[in-house]
């Protein structure tokens, strides 16, 4: 599914510090918001100014050309800062997450020493409210040092200053998603982060009016490319809040994009239903979203239901339909390999299948809605240019339109490998191509992203996909949404998996009497799917394990299910509930 | 002397636990105890703000800050601004 090239005027700069540098001083850049009537704005002069210091702090430090810097801060102007800064130097800066009351203390110790460790970074900066007792998770090596973000000398590094740019040269380095400890560090160059934003700049006719809108963390690629390096980059304002604060008020998601005319927003699936389920619009008076050009859902796979839910919910308060768009995206591709809208289309495609076809053959037939077996899948959009997609089979071998394999990428903003890990790279990139692990599958030049690879439930033939299970779970009304987790389990008598379902009820009561839930839920997935489910636990809220992007941590959920219920290791029967 | 307002957090903590027998002052540690897990300390955060009368910036609070209801209230203080 190749894309052919529209290059775009961004391609004036060689570097990430160039096009910082050519930014208009007075015009605005970035606000953070922390509650009513409490926000940090800064224009692009200002922010480059306080760059400039935190750069001419970091050589002092002995921060020099080429060295790793790790950032461990709040999200906000600081982090944004202290990131400039480095890059200004030649240095090399990853942000990695900042603990927050919502991560596992355990869990974030364990991520914390395994990604520092694989940095080897030269200076490890800490917000000064970094709490002391993590500080012994902090990998160092003989030459690192830890230094407490703070008040910087008036002092500045000027661009004469500056060592000679080479585009070539390591930008930064983001994580991919993923439990923490095991994320893989993605070494990329400004070049290639360059030509990434020119391609989804272009896609979405970014313009000097465009305001962008976020919440997300920028140890994420999708906060940190679409979020903070594309209106760096682009010249353009940026309105931004703390997860946090978003997770505890996720209305203030749609006060502030109506509040600032914000104009494009990037969000992960689940918070199209978070925010829809919990925020009535009639809480905020004079709500009006129809600045929005595009709301992009920038998750593998994108639902139709949660889009629509999003839609019915804000209809009425200026959003449009058009807005609802969705990418297909990864920190190794620096950002995205698709985009919907493009070629003047209104948004994502949706088809109606088969089904039984689709499950059982890994083949997409079209069918009328009304279909006993209708299944409706949302595409991801079309290639960027210079991203090329191929769907393979487990060989590498090409398959046709509408058939379902591993998505493969080649582009021209792929990473080069995995900083410090050769054994992962050699295992994703492999004939030129990076083996995304994802499953899906292309037609009429759209992709549709069905689900992960290490996730495929393999019943009696049929290819399930966890999401499609979770999704029914969470059409429950009793199931948290989001909170519901599926997983194939060997059964040795049957010789194939069976599918067992772990989802947390919305109030604790609902547990006195579990039957009719799970009976529904089984049922549901009978119907929807053709395969039978052999065990649903139900559990109280806050019991599956999430992952620092708050994704559902199947892998890690699974193991805790097992262990507080070994009867689903017994060969074959286990729970037969 | 424990104030009304610490006892309606206590009582929503009892209430989210639901661990028969089990006792709560404002003293007991249940973050680092492992009596509650960091995801339920989003509906207490909630709970502590409608109580307080208070916002408080969420990204500013650690889990050792949510340690025990003293250290919630003092929190509160120490970050939170009364509500508009």
């Amino acid at each position: 599914m190749p894309a052919t090239a529209t290059p775009l005027s961004l391609t004036r700069f060689r570097t990430l510090s160039e096009a910082l540098l050519a930014a208009p001083p007075n015009q605005p850049f970035a606000t953070m918001w922390q509650g009513e009537g409490e926000s940090e704005s800064v224009t692009f002069g200002e922010f480059t100014n306080w760059a400039k210091a935190e750069a001419a702090y970091f050589r002092g430090q002995g921060l020099q050309y080429g060295d790793t810097v790790i950032l461990i801060m709040p999200q906000g102007v600081p982090l944004m800062t202290a990131f400039a800064g480095a890059m200004l130097l030649g240095a090399v800066p990853a942000i990695l997450a900042y603990p927050t009351f919502k991560v596992d203390p355990a869990k974030y110790r364990f991520g914390l020493a395994g990604v520092s460790a694989n940095l080897r970074a030269k200076l490890i900066v800490l917000d000064e409210s970094f709490p002391e007792e993590l500080l012994q998770c902090v990998s160092l090596t003989g030459q690192s040092r830890l230094l407490r973000s703070g008040a910087r000398p008036k002092s500045r590094v000027e661009p004469a200053d500056l060592p000679e740019a080479d585009p070539d040269h390591v930008a930064f380095i983001q994580h991919s998603a993923g439990t923490t400890g095991l994320q893989k560090g993605v070494a990329l160059s400004h070049a290639a982060v360059l030509r990434q934003l020119s391609h989804l700049a272009s896609a979405l006719s970014v313009g000097p009016q465009d305001r962008i809108y976020s919440w997300l963390p920028l140890y994420h690629d999708m906060g940190l490319i679409a979020c903070f390096i594309l209106p760096m980059v682009c010249h353009l304002a940026i309105v931004m809040q703390s997860p946090s604060d978003w997770v505890m008020h996720p209305g203030s998601m749609l006060q502030l994009i109506s509040e600032y005319r914000c104009s494009l927003t990037w969000i992960p699936n689940f918070a199209y239903q978070f925010v829809s389920r919990r925020v009535d619009p009639e809480d905020y008076p004079g709500l009006n979203l129809d600045s929005l050009r595009a709301l992009i859902n920038c998750s593998e796979p994108v639902r139709a239901s949660s889009m629509d839910e999003f839609f019915e919910a804000y209809k009425n308060h200026g959003l449009r339909r058009e807005a609802l768009q969705a990418c297909y995206a990864m920190a190794e591709n620096v950002f995205a390999v698709t985009q919907s809208g493009i070629n003047g289309k209104s948004g994502p495609c949706r088809i109606t299948v088969d089904g039984d076809k689709f499950y059982s053959d890994r083949i997409v037939v079209p069918v009328r809605a009304d279909h006993s077996r209708a299944l409706c899948l949302m595409s991801s959009g079309q290639c960027l240019p210079e991203n090329h997609v191929r769907i393979a089979n487990a060989n590498g071998e090409d398959l046709p339109e509408g058939a379902v394999g591993e998505i493969l990428i080649r582009s021209d903003s792929m990473l080069e490998g995995y900083y410090n890990r050769p054994d992962l790279t050699a295992q994703a990139l492999r004939d030129g191509f990076y083996w995304s692990g994802d499953v899906g599958f292309c037609l009429d030049r759209e992709l549709y992203v069905v689900g992960r690879k290490k996730d495929l439930i393999i019943v009696a033939g049929k290819n399930i996909y966890p999401q499609d299970v979770e999704e029914i779970a969470f059409g429950h009304p009793a199931i948290h949404d989001g909170r519901a987790v599926a997983f194939g389990l060997y059964n040795r008598d049957l010789g194939t998996e069976d599918i067992v379902v772990v989802a947390e009820v919305t109030d604790e009561e609902q547990l006195k009497n579990p039957l009719p839930i799970e009976s529904a839920i089984r049922n549901a997935v009978v119907g929807e799917l053709g395969v039978s489910v052999r065990a649903v636990y139900l559990k109280p809220p806050r019991w599956i394990v999430k992952s620092t992007a708050g994704k559902s941590a199947r892998a890690t959920t699974r193991e805790k299910l097992i262990s507080e219920h070994p009867e689903l290791q017994r060969d074959g029967n286990g729970a037969n509930r | 002397m424990m104030t009304d307002q610490k006892q309606q957090i206590i009582e929503f903590i009892m209430k989210t636990i639901v661990r028969e027998g089990l006792q709560i002052s404002e003293d007991t540690p249940l973050v680092s105890s492992g009596l509650i897990d960091s995801f339920a300390l989003v509906d207490i955060l909630n709970k502590l703000e409608e109580v307080a009368k208070m916002r408080i910036p969420a990204g500013k609070v650690q889990p050792k800050d949510m340690d025990t209801v003293r250290r919630m209230f003092e929190t509160a203080q120490r970050v939170g601004k009364p509500r508009t």
